[in-house]
């Protein structure tokens, strides 16, 4: 039998701990060395710690059983864990998300639009005519009925449209009732966004203004 | 062969029978064979407005489960000498009673002997209105300048565009002018551009619309009501010629405006 190796390497850094759990050991055996080294160590006061998991692929219980491990002494708290592989399933979802689809069209009232990324809509949105999008939602029309962006818990999702006289917006899981009360509809909706403010509200502005609400979202890699 | 169109709505009350009726009396009057079928089983009344109630003997549900022959159960209207019959609705059942294909052996079976199949379609989206749209080659969606109309004119066309037709055209039916010049009714630019659909033709509201169901003569036949001006150019576009859209303009001219029109030269 060759010497021990190591499983569990403790690495201090300017932002706290840094645990680095073996990805080759078994399951079982990274849990006990986990749990030794965290009681064993003579750590005082609090210190937060990244988990990195190296190739290693938990499930969503294992993560929790690391962090609980971690979280039996009582100076460490997790802040973060960190894994190099995540499953073709999530990978699949992740790709879903950022890909963007193309509806040619009139969403006609009962209709219902549903993409799992970003949708684009090439055709008005009647009334009571419904589009859902993982994604941000853009449409080269009139959005007049109702438009739910972000609907698997993106908030950063942003509703776009060159005439914005929804009945309903929704992003994430905040609802905006486009009754003649509020005061951020404007008279002429024309080339208009909607997007989650940090106050947890949808706020609408000036589709120009887009570029540095969500500078994220664009994707152009070319020089200007 | 001839053709099949469904007259549809979504709403009910907006005048699809009695643009069924005008059509059809229309086409018959432009010398084509027609043969109108009432879909709306168990609130016929196709046969009321053409005043041929008296004369049904069989039914369409009876056709379909074969007590009788279709041209048994078909009423001819003398007034055009074998131009328009109608296929009456059975008025003791309901909607299930007969299914789409059903629907559209029969209407297969009718093309061939008329030049026009018109499809009387119930109010709703159901049963009712899948048989109507079963067999129909075209379809024609009728709608009034209310939203609640309009609502649910975009509703069905999204439905149609789902069928395996044509793409539906559109009549604005029950126009008022000043209604609409004023700006306190849906104009007909606003009702085309919210529907994007083809205008097949504007009728303009008029009380002999009433008068002449209640009769049991289509309007239509009144050449000189504006209504059943309507009627004749949406025939006569369905024929294939051009005719340019009724101006909205009123040209009443009494007795005032007369004498005015004639101090003014």
């Amino acid at each position: 039998m060759t010497t021990k190796k190591q499983l569990v390497y403790i690495k201090g850094t300017k932002d706290g701990l840094v645990l680095r759990l073996d990805d080759q050991c078994a399951y079982a055996e990274l849990v006990e060395e986990l749990k030794r080294k965290v009681s064993d160590e003579g750590i005082d006061g609090q210190a937060e710690v990244l988990l990195q998991l190296g190739n290693r692929y938990c499930s969503e219980e294992q993560t929790k059983e690391l962090i609980a491990s971690v979280h039996t002494s009582p100076h460490l708290r997790v802040s973060r864990v960190q894994s190099d592989v995540i499953s073709v399933e999530e990978s699949n979802r992740r790709i879903l998300e950022r890909q963007s689809e193309t509806y040619v069209g009139i969403v006609r009232s009962g209709q219902v639009v549903r993409a799992e990324g970003d949708l684009v809509v090439v055709g008005d949105v009647n009334p009571n005519g419904k589009v859902i999008a993982g994604g941000n939602i853009f449409v080269l029309g009139r959005l007049k009925g109702i438009a739910h962006a972000g609907s698997n818990g993106n908030k950063e999702a942003v509703i776009a449209a060159s005439w914005l006289e929804a009945t309903h917006l929704m992003i994430h899981e905040a609802l905006e009732i486009m009754t003649d009360e509020l005061t951020i509809l404007s008279e002429q909706p024309e080339m208009e966004c909607a997007y989650l403010h940090a106050n947890g509200f949808i706020a609408i502005d000036r589709l120009q203004d887009l570029r540095l609400l969500r500078p994220q979202l664009s994707t152009f890699k070319g020089g200007s | 062969m001839g053709e099949a169109i469904v007259i549809t709505s979504g709403k009910g009350g907006v005048g699809k029978t009695t643009t069924t009726a005008n059509l059809g009396t229309a086409l018959a009057l432009q010398g084509k064979k027609v043969c109108l079928i009432d879909t709306d089983i168990g609130l016929r009344n196709l046969d009321v407005v053409l005043g041929l109630e008296n004369r049904i003997i069989y039914d369409l549900v009876d056709v379909i489960e074969g007590r009788c022959k279709v041209h048994q159960a078909l009423v001819k209207d003398k007034r055009f000498d074998d131009k328009l019959f109608l296929l009456p609705a059975a008025q003791t059942t309901d909607k299930n009673a007969i299914n789409p294909e059903q629907m559209k052996e029969l209407v297969t079976e009718l093309k061939r002997d008329y030049d026009y199949v018109v499809i009387d379609c119930p109010a709703g989206i159901e049963q009712g209105y899948k048989n109507a749209v079963a067999g129909a080659d075209r379809a024609i969606v009728v709608t009034t300048p209310e939203i609640s109309a309009v609502r649910d004119a975009d509703r069905i066309i999204g439905l149609l565009e789902q069928e395996d037709i044509a793409p539906p055209k559109l009549i604005i039916n029950r126009i008022r002018q000043h209604l609409m010049k004023s700006g306190d009714a849906l104009d007909v630019n606003e009702i085309t551009t919210h529907l994007s659909i083809d205008l097949l033709g504007i009728i303009m509201d008029d009380e002999n619309v009433i008068t002449s169901s209640n009769k049991g003569e289509p309007v239509v036949m009144d050449p000189t009501n504006r209504a059943a001006l309507g009627y004749r150019n949406i025939a006569r576009r369905i024929l294939g010629e051009s005719v340019p859209l009724m101006s909205l303009e009123q040209e009443r001219k009494g007795m005032f405006s007369k004498l005015k029109s004639i101090f003014a030269k």
